[in-house]
């Protein structure tokens, strides 16, 4: 069976006046399995969220290959948007309506069957304990408010694949850690789930496997235990230094 | 298109739109109440000022004064406006505002005389002591020549031979009608930029200084249908500002136009029915043009301050043509219907007034429907440009327009 996540050559170049060319995306490679969370580990600037855009449709790959459940990103933007959830931190909500409205919106907008959106909405606010302000507007919310009810319209048509770049950035350790159990929970249920961050304990705790990016290429890709036993370094923080070094 | 998804994004961003002060006062508070309240403001400052320079007194000096009209002296001196004053050097004093005017009499034999007078137009209160003068030596003079032809047995009709009566014979709604027809296309001009104005600049530049765009950009639609929505909601806050703004205006016009008294009191401000469906139509039609231009321009902001100065420019280019068409004698030509917003003006002026020039009409829908085409075709192309849409993009429109759209035709 096809890997849901396919990735071949991908590479995004970028024109700038002052510098010429960028490779933001140098033709990196890799697959994604169901049920697992896959991490995206780098710097600030390696290349992650060109990555996440190009993989979301948001970027036209300038060359390479990439499918979301066998939908091309360049061929059938419109077919991998209905069967992906994105989330970043550049992904806001609408200040203006309220949480179960934004929930709403955004199941009916990625093609939930119309006659169960609202079972869905409410199995969504239940689920991310949204009730006590589900009728509040997103402005008046808490950042951590904010931030289930941005999970719950990420997954409000209840896509087969999940994005997350860098979503626990700017949140309070308690509303981090109720992130990475949704994650969790989420991977439970058979989602494959691209986790894109530069927190090591965050890729640890949470990714099946791990590629590590820098300078828009990937330099390795494993599991955790297959990056220690490559390395001989057990902390993921000394497995990256050990790459991105060796590298330089 | 996929219309089911259109209406979705649609009635997602109109919700949002009536929940934003801004928008809400300046594409619904502004053209209901604001507008009228504004224009009877100007008017009723305008009939105080007029007032009060007709109020003020006139000193007046004259100077060889006929002694066989004397009435006339007890004329002046019985207006309470006019002072008559004695000046040994009366030029002079004219010169220094120390009087109003000199009035000069030089005598012509046989008792008439010839009256010359002396004032600084430069002043409203000389003016308005020239006018007072003038009109009581008219009217004294009148009155002379009939006391006198009577003495002699002549009748009216035996001495002045012919004169002029005119008479209006336009009704007290015609009256109306040619009034709003002067002032209502202008509104309707400046309402339609006013309300899409705030909307295009929320649906580009403050999407993207929400940091919204992105989340928008991952829904299961196509962008054309994101960006067909974003412009139907445009336009119809342009629209709706626009036919608020016409029926407050519409309603109101007597009590704005009130303070300027005379014939205008009992005008009738009404827009005749059959005329609706072109004024709307002409509505839509710009509503439409302006959407797309603002949010083409719009869409190049980086926020929602950048966004205000960068449609600004756009705002001007639909009004200040507009301004220019005040002029009462100014005929609705071919040449004015292939002139883009001046198009639509004319034919609002002349809908309003009851006056349709169906070829005209024609030509200007033709012109406008092209005028729509080619700016939602550059507002599609420019929305769906990605480096636009992630704000990577850091030039201008013109820049855009040279160095992306131009190139790629060549």
């Amino acid at each position: 069976m096809n890997a849901p996540v396919v990735v071949e050559g991908l590479t995004k170049t970028y024109y700038d006046e002052s510098r010429g060319e960028i490779r933001a995306v140098d033709g990196i490679h890799f697959t994604c399995n169901e049920g697992e969370v896959f991490g995206l580990l780098g710097a600030n600037g390696a290349g992650k969220t060109t990555t996440l855009r190009m993989l979301s449709t948001i970027l036209t790959p300038t060359s390479g290959f990439a499918s979301l459940l066998g939908h091309d990103v360049v061929k059938d933007p419109q077919g991998v948007r209905k069967n992906l959830g994105f989330f970043s931190a550049s992904t806001a909500l609408y200040p203006r309506l309220t949480a179960r409205e934004t929930i709403e919106f955004f199941t009916r907008i990625n093609q939930y069957p119309a006659d169960l959106v609202k079972e869905r909405v409410d199995t969504l606010v239940e689920r991310f304990g949204i009730s006590k302000y589900a009728d509040v507007r997103v402005e008046k919310l808490s950042t951590g408010m904010k931030q289930k009810v941005s999970i719950a319209r990420t997954v409000a048509h209840n896509p087969q694949i999940l994005i997350f770049d860098e979503p626990t950035v700017g949140l309070d350790v308690l509303n981090a850690l109720e992130v990475q159990e949704t994650i969790k929970e989420l991977r439970n249920e058979g989602k494959t789930i691209i986790f894109a961050t530069h927190i090591m304990s965050e890729a640890e705790r949470l990714c099946n496997r791990i590629a590590i990016i820098h300078g828009g290429r990937i330099l390795t890709c494993d599991t955790l235990d297959g990056l220690r036993a490559a390395t001989g370094q057990r902390y993921l923080e000394d497995i990256f230094v050990h790459f991105v070094k060796g590298q330089g | 298109m996929n219309w089911n998804d259109i209406r979705v994004l649609y009635f997602r961003e109109l919700k949002s739109a009536l929940r934003e002060r801004s928008i809400v006062i300046n594409s619904i508070l502004i053209p209901i109440i604001l507008y009228p309240l504004l224009f009877w403001l100007m008017y009723t400052g305008f009939t105080f000022v007029s007032g009060q320079t007709s109020e003020l007194d006139s000193r007046i000096v004259l100077v060889n004064f006929p002694a066989q009209h004397e009435e006339l002296r007890r004329d002046l001196a019985n207006d309470r406006r006019i002072k008559i004053v004695a000046s040994p050097d009366p030029l002079p004093d004219l010169h220094r505002a120390r009087i109003d005017a000199i009035v000069e009499f030089a005598p012509e034999g046989q008792g008439n005389f010839r009256t010359k007078i002396a004032y600084d137009e430069s002043r409203d209160q000389s003016a308005q002591a020239r006018t007072s003068v003038e009109q009581k030596i008219a009217a004294y003079r009148q009155r002379f020549l009939q006391l006198t032809a009577s003495r002699l047995g002549v009748s009216r009709e035996e001495f002045q031979s012919f004169w002029v009566e005119s008479q209006n014979v336009s009704t007290e709604r015609q009256m109306g009608q040619f009034v709003l027809g002067l002032l209502l296309p202008i509104m309707l001009m400046v309402m339609l930029a006013l309300g899409g104005f705030y909307p295009a600049v929320d649906a580009t530049a403050g999407e993207r200084e929400n940091s919204t765009w992105e989340t928008m950009m991952t829904v299961g639609t196509s962008r054309t249908n994101i960006v067909m929505a974003k412009y139907l909601y445009v336009a119809t806050m342009s629209a709706m500002a626009a036919l608020l703004n016409v029926t407050a205006m519409t309603f109101s016009m007597r009590t704005v136009l009130a303070p300027l008294g005379g014939q205008i009191g009992n005008m009738s401000f009404q827009i005749p029915l059959r005329s609706l469906p072109v004024i709307a139509l002409g509505v839509v039609l710009m509503a439409l043009f302006i959407a797309a231009g603002m949010m083409t321009l719009a869409s190049f902001a980086r926020n929602f301050k950048e966004g205000q100065s960068m449609v600004s420019p756009f705002y001007l280019i639909i009004i200040l043509p507009v301004s220019f068409l005040q002029t009462p004698g100014l005929e609705f030509s071919t040449r004015m219907a292939l002139i883009p917003v001046v198009n639509v003006t004319m034919m609002f002026r002349e809908a309003i007034t009851g006056v349709f020039h169906w070829p005209l009409i024609a030509l200007t829908v033709a012109v406008e429907i092209v005028c729509v085409g080619i700016a939602l075709k550059l507002a599609t192309t420019i929305l769906g440009n990605e480096d636009v849409v992630t704000g990577s993009y850091q030039g201008s429109f013109g820049k855009f327009f040279k160095e992306r759209l131009m190139k790629r035709n060549a």
